[in-house]
């Protein structure tokens, strides 16, 4: 076991090298920063705008296989991940950044995950029912609205609901108000500004489980093995409990570990929308700062967390599943 | 030896030529869509964004670019169906447009992507041993890369030869290169498994050639997972151009898309909301169309569908229950 999981490791690592690589060429090569200085008022002249670049370590006259060689060769010996056009370090960054968008997400992963599993099972069991049929059309409709505009819809709604009221409930954009006492006061200030995004990627995050969870149990309800624990007299809920539950909760363990990569593109848009400065909206204002080690930077950690996810699930499926077997 | 002609089985065709209804498999296809009403409506409203993104200009005497000063942020008015931006632009021009845009790259990155993913898993399971491992790696390896921030810096900051392009001819090229990857594994994993049928076995003992067992026996087998995924990734396409426009990293302005118009009027929901439902009402109507279709492709492809008509249908739901 423990050998496989070394191996697979040794082959994503060869893959995220090549992606990261592949994404700082294509990096260097469209981002341009030196063009964003131009903007600048006073106007910096061409000179200066090389030389500042230059002790960043963004020299722009340099090709880019050469830059390449000198940013991987900070990654290797210093684990430096090298620094954005003003002069932000991006190790110092990211670790802020992580735990912002971890913040947001650790509650509406843990509670997507058990409504989309919990409901699959409740309509699986009452199939072609009116509340089968009512939760998994709610599914369906989800899947046909794109993120973004769902959590900006759920935005203006909290909106209506603090104008209704006369006032400010729930805080639609932001981590938590400057300047709050600690205490009391400072946690109702953090359930006011975790209410809004938690609500909106949860109601629009259980449906793709939902679905996946109602389907795999549909198709193990009628199998042999159910029909002899029926036999042996156990009661239906039972027999679905104990034996059809487990068989069908395998391909759901595995997705539940691909959806960390999923969850983490997702991001982009809660975190864009909601303004909470995570690592997704860092990413996307560091292309619009033309920042090629964020960028970079942004990439590779992306690809590690898919990889972490792709091995989670090789895990789970063999402790979810007796009939597989690691040889 | 191979001459031999099996008198009963001659017996049989020639029952089956003056006899018996043989009803094509395309009218089977055809009449099993037809049967299921959700789907069937899904299509018509599908054909009609259609026809309205290609002929939907002539309802209106405006076009994208042209400014009515006297019409400036006004509500629908028998003038501008469907009022005007807050620049004094017609919207029904623009939705007619944004609706093109979209339904253009839906259908192109759909299409498309469902013939590189076919291609591709086939070709996997065909050759299988080294050249597959070198295919799968390299398809992980795409599936790693995060595609929002490929989308991002193509779109956004794209080199000089980027830049000439329209961005949705971009954005298509972007979507597709990262939208094949799950239905090529998928179809790699499904023909692995069909070549060990026994059929595909003895068609090859029989020395019927490669070809004509990909196209007799495969081709259909995956066919409805292919047909599927078509209408699938036609709205992930949508759905994606949708999201990425809307945050501001796919299509730029002043080319126009549902997603552009949509994200453009968030600003201004409660001032000039015809600005934002519209265009949000056509994009449900879009993929909402699809979806319902989905349900009925499954259903008259499948070679193994339950789906025989509404007299059997109902004894098997009783069944079930």
């Amino acid at each position: 076991m423990l050998k496989y999981l070394l191996k697979r490791s040794g082959i994503y690592l060869v893959m995220i090298f090549l992606t990261t690589s592949a994404g700082y060429f294509l990096a260097v090569s469209s981002l341009k920063p030196a063009l964003l200085e131009q903007e600048k008022i006073p106007r910096p002249s061409p000179e200066q705008v090389t030389n500042s670049f230059r002790l960043l370590g963004l020299d722009p006259t340099k090709n880019p296989w050469e830059r390449y060689v000198d940013w991987l060769g900070g990654v290797i010996t210093r684990w430096d991940w090298g620094r954005s056009p003003n002069g932000a370090y991006v190790n110092a960054e990211f670790t802020d950044r992580v735990m912002v968008s971890t913040r947001l997400f650790i509650a509406s992963i843990i509670l997507t995950l058990v409504i989309g599993v919990a409901l699959g099972v409740y309509s699986a069991a009452r199939q072609y029912k009116f509340q089968d049929r009512a939760i998994t059309s709610y599914s369906y409709l989800v899947h046909i609205l794109p993120a973004p505009i769902a959590y900006f819809l759920v935005q203006l709604g909290a909106i209506n609901i603090n104008e209704a009221l006369g006032q400010r409930i729930f805080f639609v954009t932001g981590i938590s108000t400057p300047g709050i006492d600690p205490g009391w006061p400072a946690f109702v200030d953090l359930v006011a500004h975790y209410a809004v995004p938690t609500f909106a990627m949860t109601v629009f995050g259980w449906a793709g489980y939902q679905i996946a969870q109602r389907q795999y149990l549909l198709d193990n309800v009628n199998a042999d093995f159910v029909r002899t624990a029926r036999a042996k007299g156990l009661t239906r809920n039972q027999a679905i409990t104990r034996h059809a539950l487990r068989v069908s909760f395998i391909p759901v363990a595995q997705s539940i570990a691909f959806t960390i990569p999923a969850i983490f593109t997702g991001g982009f848009f809660a975190e864009a929308i909601f303004a909470w400065p995570g690592v997704g909206l860092w990413s996307i204002q560091s292309i619009g700062m033309q920042d090629v080690n964020v960028a970079t930077a942004m990439l590779a950690y992306g690809s590690v967390i898919f990889a972490v996810g792709a091995i989670l699930a090789d895990f789970a499926t063999t402790i979810v599943d007796p009939r597989v077997r690691v040889q | 030896m191979t001459n031999i002609i099996d008198p009963i089985a001659e017996l049989d065709e020639a029952r089956v030529e003056n006899q018996d209804v043989v009803i094509a498999k395309s009218r089977i296809i055809f009449r099993r869509f037809m049967r299921n009403r959700t789907a069937v409506a899904g299509l018509f409203i599908f054909l009609a964004l259609f026809l309205f993104s290609w002929v939907g200009g002539f309802l209106t005497p405006w076009d994208k670019e042209t400014i009515d000063p006297f019409n400036i942020g006004m509500g629908p008015s028998p003038e501008h169906f469907l009022g005007t931006s807050q620049a004094g632009i017609d919207l029904l021009a623009m939705v007619v447009e944004g609706t093109r845009i979209s339904i253009l790259i839906g259908v192109i990155v759909g299409g498309l992507s469902v013939l590189i993913s076919a291609i591709y898993g086939c070709s996997m399971a065909f050759f299988g041993g080294k050249v597959d491992s070198v295919m799968l790696f390299i398809l992980e390896a795409l599936i790693m890369m995060p595609a929002i921030l490929v989308v991002a810096v193509a779109t956004g900051s794209g080199g000089d030869g980027l830049r000439a392009l329209p961005s949705w001819l971009l954005l298509i090229v972007v979507l597709l290169v990262f939208s094949w990857m799950g239905t090529a594994r998928l179809v790699r994993s499904l023909s692995m498994s069909l070549m060990q049928r026994d059929y595909v076995k003895a068609a090859k003992y029989m020395g019927i050639p490669s070809m004509k067992i990909v196209r007799r026996h495969l081709v259909p087998n995956i066919g409805s997972l292919l047909v599927l995924d078509f209408t699938r990734g036609v709205t992930g396409a949508v759905l994606a151009e949708v999201a990425f426009s809307f945050i501001g990293i796919g299509i730029k302005a002043p080319d126009i898309s549902l997603g552009v118009l949509i994200g453009q009027s968030t600003g201004q929901v409660s001032s000039f909301p015809w600005m934002f439902w519209v265009p949000l009402t056509v994009m449900f109507l879009l993929t909402g169309s699809l979806a319902m279709m989905n349900d009925g492709l499954r259903d008259a492809f499948d070679p193994s569908s339950s789906s025989i008509g509404s007299a059997k249908s109902k004894t098997a739901k009783k069944k079930t229950r």
